[in-house]
């Protein structure tokens, strides 16, 4: 599987050249154009009942399409992302990562969409009370509203509420106020996640709900 | 007329140069800035052919209902247009042919080029992404925008597109409004819905992002007006 992301940072999408037998997984909706001749499969994402977890508690799609190459050369399929911003690539050799809701895109076959509690306080914080971790082995792409922040963290760390894009599983999240009770309300910067523990935190420089927050009062 | 693309991919404008005695068609509000001297004239249609039943095309097609038309003094002059979407923008240069746009993608184009609904775009209502294509025809330069980067796809055998990803399509391709997978049970749970199946030879300009999915995520957010 040769991939390239190309349009970064604003306008990122990958790219993917199945060679013969080879497959990609990917979010629902994520084509944006293809060889005729690439097999679509539509499963479950992860079974019925995980499917159905995964949609209504981890804010992800209870289908995944698997797309394949069943022809003698390469195929081209190009998979895009809603929101204008950037995509990161992720290689998993028996490690995993936790994204939050929206931001997978797609992975190659052996890699694992699990779905996971995240805890009370992340679905307080709006970061969903689950998170879905991938592991196995293989390659992971997933995107941002915005660019993305890359930040190895050692102790604590604090993220404004919905920034937050992905992290190594045994990072804790906590929801607090982002300072006294007077600049977190007025300060504009309210409620902020603190990350908690050692590893890679992926950051996200714009917010949908940044955006959301701008365009209310004038509409 | 001359154009000079600025700003590319985010933020991109078109610069037009127009000598004298040319005009110029734009869709209503894509001019950002222009020379003092230039004339505008609206009409709903080709400049001298306005017709309610064309404007009422136009307006069925999602396109504002007028066409503005940019004449410069007699030293000629320039127009800058954008669209409203953060994207790229491309310019083609038609030689005695036909391209198909995605209506939303059209800022302007050289005034002698036909501007015309595709009768073909309604069957693309079905999609429910609301997409209406325009017809345009002749010798000359069109200007199109898209919402995120601008990528070609070279058709020599079947290439799928999803609708809303389409920018503009040479008129030599067939196309068939079509299922992305093997049921349409399957390519409406995927969420992949309706696509574009195109076949013959001739190039297909797809954007990056698709405004509907964008709208899709930030939409409910939004409070009701």
């Amino acid at each position: 599987m040769n991939t390239h992301i190309e349009g970064s940072p604003s306008f990122a999408y990958i790219q993917v050249d199945l060679e013969p037998g080879e497959s990609v997984i990917a979010e629902s909706n994520a084509m944006a154009s293809m060889a005729g001749d690439i097999d679509l499969d539509t499963k479950f994402n992860g079974g019925f009942m995980r499917g159905l977890l995964r949609k209504f508690l981890g804010g992800e799609s209870l289908f995944v399409n698997h797309f394949t190459n069943n022809q003698a050369e390469a195929r081209r399929i190009t998979l895009v992302q809603p929101n204008p911003g950037d995509i990161h690539e992720l290689e998993l050799n028996g490690d995993s990562f936790c994204l939050q809701p929206g931001a997978y895109i797609c992975s190659s076959p052996d890699v694992e969409l699990g779905l996971q509690w995240a805890g009370l306080r992340s679905g307080i914080s709006r970061e969903g009370f689950f998170r879905l971790k991938l592991s196995g082995h293989g390659t992971v792409w997933y995107g941002a509203y915005g660019g993305m922040i890359t930040r190895q963290i050692d102790g604590e760390y604090i993220v404004d509420t919905s920034h937050l894009v992905g992290y190594e599983p045994q990072i804790n999240l906590k929801l607090q106020l982002a300072g006294g009770l007077f600049s977190s309300f007025f300060g504009g910067e309210g409620l902020v996640t603190r990350v908690e523990g050692k590893g890679k935190i992926v950051i996200q420089t714009r917010s949908l709900s940044g955006l959301r927050d701008y365009m209310n009062p004038r509409i | 007329m001359e154009v000079e693309l600025m700003h590319q991919p985010g933020n991109s404008a078109a610069r037009m140069i127009i000598p004298a005695g040319e005009t110029v068609t734009a869709e209503a509000g894509a001019m950002i800035s222009m020379s003092s001297d230039v004339q505008i004239e609206t009409t709903t249609h080709k400049r001298g052919k306005g017709g309610v039943m064309k404007a009422l095309r136009r307006m069925l097609s999602g396109e504002s209902m007028f066409l503005n038309h940019f004449t410069p003094g007699a030293n000629g002059g320039e127009v800058i247009v954008a669209a409203t979407l953060a994207g790229d923008m491309m310019v083609y240069d038609l030689d005695d042919e036909e391209l198909v746009v995605q209506s939303g993608s059209f800022v302007a184009c050289e005034e002698q080029l036909d501007v015309d609904m595709n009768w073909q775009g309604f069957k693309s209502l079905l999609s429910g992404e609301s997409v209406f294509w325009l017809r345009i025809r002749g010798t000359g330069k069109v200007v199109l925008s898209s919402f995120g980067a601008i990528y070609q796809l070279s058709v020599d055998s079947e290439q799928i597109v999803d609708t809303g990803h389409i920018v503009a399509f040479n008129e030599t391709l067939d196309f068939t409004i079509s299922k992305a997978g093997k049921s349409w049970l399957q390519s409406i749970l995927g969420g992949e819905g309706f696509v574009c199946r195109f076949n013959g030879r001739g190039t297909v300009w797809c954007q990056s992002h698709n405004a509907s999915s964008f709208g899709r995520n930030l939409g409910p957010m939004l409070k009701p007006r």
